[in-house]
């Protein structure tokens, strides 16, 4: 016989506010799946087109906080391609840097979630033991823990020094091994697997249909990393900095988290590559720019996938309109299909495997 | 892909007139743009998308305050290009990509309870992420933080549960 089952849209194992309708079988096998969202709607696209163009570099900071620095990063992108701005190569090395550094975190955050749910509490707790290498960057070299203030139209308001690169190396080299102990350790945990291997499996042309990105796409085979796919950036003006990106085939929760951790040691590579390298001169340019009326279509890599902002201008100091699409908003209808058919108990696993964003979805 | 090879593809079934145009960023991506005069032509690029193996990214609509129109434009992905479909409509509606590409689903409901656009032939009627008791199309006027506190509604929903609730 059927049972209804609703969880949220507050719960202890939801990381914000979202409501699921199940209806389940007797073996609690999930066979219907309605998701209702809107909980965290607040608007900000309206709230965009009351702000000039600065100052919504401090709104877009704001959609989020997991992946805050990829919102004024791609923002400031689309507001250089109308003013065609070229960013100084010094500016692009340290906006990848933040991204990536950023990147780490984002998922090391989504890797302890994930043990959080399994009930493997001394995995977890060495996941964000981990993490706090990155905190800590962040808020030596940034100022802050989560919103860095990276991006100033035409590039970055910070720098660095030899002293903040050499402790930038010392943190990577410290954090690098105990990442790769890490993954180990997870591929090893019988529980963590029991609990992933297999559960909420998204085939890979239902990946492709339904059109996930990020790791829910690499995790199904399907690879449409912008990095590499539409690299910009540094990435495209060094070409060797392009992830080596990490697929999985399988499209379960097991593979996604290894994906990410796939992400982890290639971002790790990737600000190494940067810091070693890193070109000198301005990291912005020092006059303001003048944005005539345009539109631009842009797109970056977040932690949870591919970002993308349309802005239109007419000549004035607000946008006409501003419009952004985030990695959640392309991946939550594959819920549907990971849910249905599996256990009702592994229901927040498999939502929490997509790392979901509401925040950044619903704006 | 090449733009070209694109059109091409196209040319041949739209019925109306359209603009094909291209432009790139300074790190070499390029953007295709086509602009339709008949909007009955979007299942043609949708149909066309979809051979292509792309998928709908996002969709953005707004309001054209003079003209009393609105403007829709789609983001198509084909493995790395950026494609957009611009169209514009003068009775807030539009023909349903949604069919053709499972991708454009989100886009086109959120297109409809922001803008209130009719999106003729959509599988889904649901609300996205406002609730029932708000009216459609939020974004095509400005509405104060003080309207909006006390209920953006065109129903008396809010007030009546209100009052229920301070009778008993």
């Amino acid at each position: 016989m059927s049972e209804k089952i609703t969880i949220g849209p507050f719960n202890p194992e939801l990381e914000e506010s979202v409501y699921f309708k199940l209806v389940v079988d007797e073996n609690r096998v999930v066979e219907e799946v309605e998701l209702i969202n809107g909980f965290i709607h607040r608007g900000m696209e309206s709230l965009a087109t009351k702000k000039n163009f600065m100052q919504n570099l401090i709104l877009t900071e704001r959609v989020c906080s997991l992946c805050s620095n990829n919102h004024p990063f791609t923002y400031s992108l689309a507001v250089e391609k109308i003013a065609g701005v070229e960013v100084p190569l010094r500016g692009e090395a340290l906006r990848v840097i933040a991204d990536e550094v950023k990147r780490v975190a984002s998922d090391l955050f989504n890797l302890s979630m994930l043990t959080h749910l399994s009930h493997r509490h001394d995995l977890m707790k060495e996941t964000l033991e981990i993490r706090e290498y990155m905190q800590d960057l962040k808020e030596t070299i940034w100022g802050n823990r989560m919103d860095m203030s990276v991006n100033i139209l035409t590039g970055t308001k910070y720098n660095l020094n030899d002293e903040k690169v050499t402790f930038i190396l010392k943190t990577l080299n410290e954090a690098e091994p105990r990442i790769k102990a890490l993954q180990k350790a997870y591929q090893n945990d019988a529980v963590f697997k029991d609990k992933t291997v297999g559960v909420g499996i998204l085939p890979y042309e239902d990946a492709l249909e339904i059109g996930v990105t990020g790791p829910v796409a690499r995790g199904s085979g399907v690879n449409n990393d912008v990095r590499v796919k539409a690299p910009y950036s540094l990435y495209a003006l060094r070409p060797s900095l392009q992830p080596k990106v990490t697929t999985y085939e399988e499209g379960d929760v097991y593979a996604r988290a290894m994906v990410r951790f796939g992400d982890i040691i290639e971002a790790i590579r990737i600000i190494r590559d940067v810091v070693a390298d890193l070109p000198e001169g301005d990291t912005y340019l020092e006059k303001r720019p003048h944005i005539p009326a345009g539109e631009a279509v842009v797109r970056t890599e977040a932690p949870r996938g591919e970002l993308i902002y349309y802005l239109k201008t007419d000549g004035s100091q607000k946008p006409v309109r501003m419009r952004w699409k985030v990695p959640t908003y392309s991946n939550w209808e594959a819920l549907k299909v990971m849910i249905k058919g599996d256990k009702v108990d592994n229901v927040t696993m498999i939502l929490n495997s997509i790392d979901p964003c509401i925040s950044c979805t619903e704006r | 892909m090449k733009i070209d090879e694109f059109n091409n593809a196209i040319k041949s079934k739209i019925t109306g007139a359209y603009e094909l145009k291209e432009d790139s960023d300074s790190y070499g991506n390029s953007n295709a743009w086509v602009i339709l005069e008949n909007k009955r032509d979007v299942e043609v690029v949708a149909k066309a998308i979809k051979a292509y193996k792309g998928r709908c990214v996002a969709a953005t609509a707004y309001k054209n305050e003079k003209e009393n129109t609105h403007t829709v434009v789609y983001h198509f992905d084909i493995n790395g290009t950026i494609v957009n479909m611009q169209l514009v409509t003068d009775n807030q509606s539009v023909h349903s990509i949604t069919p053709i590409l499972k991708s454009a689903d989100w886009a086109e409901r959120e297109m409809r309870e922001m803008y209130d656009i009719e999106v003729l032939g959509h599988p889904c009627s649901d609300r996205l992420f406002l609730d029932y008791s708000l009216v459609k199309g939020v974004l095509n006027e400005y509405i104060s933080l003080s309207k909006m506190q006390t209920g953006l509604s065109d129903t008396d929903v809010l007030w009546s549960k209100i009052n229920k609730g301070a009778e008993s």
